[in-house]
């Protein structure tokens, strides 16, 4: 599915990254990604996963690849949430530079929000790294209010 | 190490939003920011129920769920595996999320968005810290024997006064001195109409006695309505109700009303009721700039502290006294030296002007010109409440309840102006006037 392009500029920018499996016996389970690589033209995402830090998650994504991500913007909540198919890619350098760049990127809007950085730095892990692929099948709005959980986007 | 829910009582302040994922009976996982999470005990998590319809379909038929959370002092995550037991949409837990709810989104603008549908209450099956590269901090977390022992001190202090005036300094200099919470106020409630006055602060620049709070209006007036703490522990993106309120004596004379007092830069607030008898008698009130400065232990053992000071205070209305009518002395109308001063009654709303400058208004009003009326009539300077309730010119049905705090806030506001007439107490339900100079009554005419 092709993404638009206001919302892969949306997330790559610096928005929170969670992402939501489950495991073979429908037990849900939460992670925080570092940073999104967007192509556009194949409908897919990259997302940076610790796996030191988040081990249930990639075992997760490895057994069925059912994934759930929302972005979502510190400053004022504008939020979305994609779901898809996902697997475990190999992380390439760009992977590992694009989550660096992330999180220091996204320390400093943290910061701007009164939050320290020793604060956030819990939340902000690239040790043993991976790249979870997630093909975009649909996309829903998630920003608190009336309109939050309306699908914007769906293949059938 | 087993974590225990109540060690995680910081993850629980709404300072860091937290998140929960579900998953739909097809495996399709849905993930879910949550405005409020509530430590119900230390085996169930309460979440408010807005707007993630999703996340509540899906518990319904898959009840499993997982909940991160974060402790705003450093940063720690913790996921918590749970399990979906009920939706409740009244009760007591019901009613503490919608004020909690309510104190936090009212303020914002999003009074209507945030009305709570329900809470949904899961059963905590483990607790796990995510694993994190920072070494583990020390947090200077207080231990919830030292509440305990607080309150304990400033109940000691509350059973030793005996009149209304002496509870109120001994619970304020008991959160001062035993809490070390620097900044409070103590509001009792007008039998009379839906208002709250503040009889007692302490920390501010002004005392703000005689100051008043609609019940329903703020944090203080909500505690007031619904009769449950409220606290909210980061105000920062909160607009304060009062932060415009000018407060100067020129304020006063034009709007006969007293400005509240307020820190300008609180972070943190917790308003506690004060009931006894199933009655409502007012509110005690504490900020302070820190974030996160009340915890929930800190909520519970001010609530006692609450609780008590209102029983103290009913007791001490209802054993006031009558005094004893003094043997009947020879009226001394000796003359009382000194300068005149003016006091202007104006009838519609009792107010009270004591040389142009606002004094009070209400039944403290009209007591205060019976008082001098008395003393200008007979010379004496001596009343017992006795005579004050069998008073037919004040004709007050609801009076004899609360004629000890309606004094009080009558001498108070006196001693604060420095004005030249100041009211004694002068032992059991017997006060004293005392007058700098001959007064003159003038009674405002439009």
């Amino acid at each position: 599915m092709l993404i638009n392009q206001d919302l892969a500029a949306f997330m790559a920018s610096p928005v929170m990254i969670i992402l939501g499996t489950r495991d073979d016996f429908l037990a849900p389970e939460i992670a925080r990604a570092v940073g999104a690589v967007v192509r556009r033209d194949k409908g897919h995402v990259d997302l940076m996963v610790s796996e030191w830090q988040w081990p249930k998650t990639v075992a997760n994504v490895r057994a069925n690849g059912q994934l759930a991500v929302t972005f979502a913007r510190p400053s004022d909540y504008v939020s979305y949430q994609i779901k898809g198919h996902a697997t475990v890619v190999s992380t390439a350098a760009e992977h590992v530079a694009l989550a660096r760049r992330y999180m220091e990127c996204m320390a400093s809007t943290l910061g701007e929000l009164g939050l320290e950085q020793r604060v956030v730095a819990p939340w902000l892990v690239d040790r043993d790294l991976v790249a979870v692929r997630l093909s975009v099948q649909e996309i829903f709005e998630q920003t608190p209010g009336a309109r939050a959980g309306r699908l914007i986007e769906g293949q059938p | 190490m087993t974590i225990r829910l109540r060690d995680l009582a910081a993850c629980f302040e709404g300072v860091i939003p937290s998140i929960i994922a579900t998953a739909a009976p097809d495996g399709t996982p849905n993930i879910s920011y949550l405005s409020h999470v509530v430590l119900v005990d230390d085996e169930r998590v309460a979440l408010s129920n807005q707007f993630f319809s999703k996340t509540a379909a899906n518990v319904r038929t898959n009840p499993a769920a997982a909940v991160l959370i974060v402790d705003p002092r450093d940063g720690g995550q913790y996921r918590l595996d749970v399990t979906f037991e009920q939706t409740m949409d009244s009760g007591w837990l019901f009613e503490e999320m919608a004020v909690q709810l309510q104190a936090t989104s009212a303020q914002i603008g999003m009074g209507e968005v945030m009305r709570l549908r329900g809470v949904d209450v899961y059963q905590v099956r483990a607790v796990h810290a995510v694993p994190s590269p920072m070494p583990g901090q020390e947090l200077s977390s207080r231990e919830a024997g030292l509440q305990l022992m607080a309150a304990a001190a400033v109940a000691r202090r509350v059973s030793q006064a005996t009149d209304v005036d002496s509870i109120i300094d001994a619970v304020l200099e008991g959160l001062r001195e035993a809490f070390t919470f620097s900044h409070a106020m103590l509001l009792l409630k007008d039998p009379g109409g839906e208002r709250l006055v503040t009889l007692g602060s302490r920390g501010y620049e002004r005392s703000g006695i005689g100051s008043e709070v609609l019940v329903g209006e703020g944090i203080i007036g909500m505690a007031a309505s619904k009769r449950r703490p409220v606290r909210v522990s980061d105000m920062s993106r909160i607009r304060r109700f009062n932060s415009a309120v000018r407060a100067s004596s020129d304020e006063e004379n034009r709007t006969r009303t007293i400005a509240l007092p307020g820190m300008p830069d609180a972070m943190s607030q917790v308003a506690l009721p004060m009931v006894a008898h199933g009655v409502l008698r007012g509110v005690l009130f504490l900020e302070s700039s820190a974030r996160l400065a009340f915890t929930k232990e800190d909520e519970a053992a001010l609530a006692v502290v609450a609780m008590q000071a209102a029983a103290a205070l009913a007791l001490a209305e209802a054993e006031a006294g009558e005094g004893l009518a003094k043997a009947p002395s020879a009226a001394n109308k000796h003359k009382v030296a000194g300068r005149q001063f003016r006091v202007v009654h104006h009838a519609y709303d009792d107010s009270i002007f004591i040389d142009n400058e606002y004094l009070v208004k209400g039944v403290p009003g009209r007591l205060l010109m019976h008082l001098l009326r008395i003393h200008l009539r007979e010379g004496r300077v001596e009343f017992t409440n006795r005579e004050i309730r069998l008073s037919e010119e004040l004709r007050l049905p609801d009076i004899k309840d609360n004629l000890e705090t309606r004094l009080l806030l009558l001498r108070r506001r006196l001693e604060e102006k420095a004005a030249p007439v100041q009211l004694l107490r002068i032992g059991r339900g017997r006060v004293r006037l005392e007058v700098a100079g001959p007064a003159v009554l003038e009674e405002a005419t439009g």
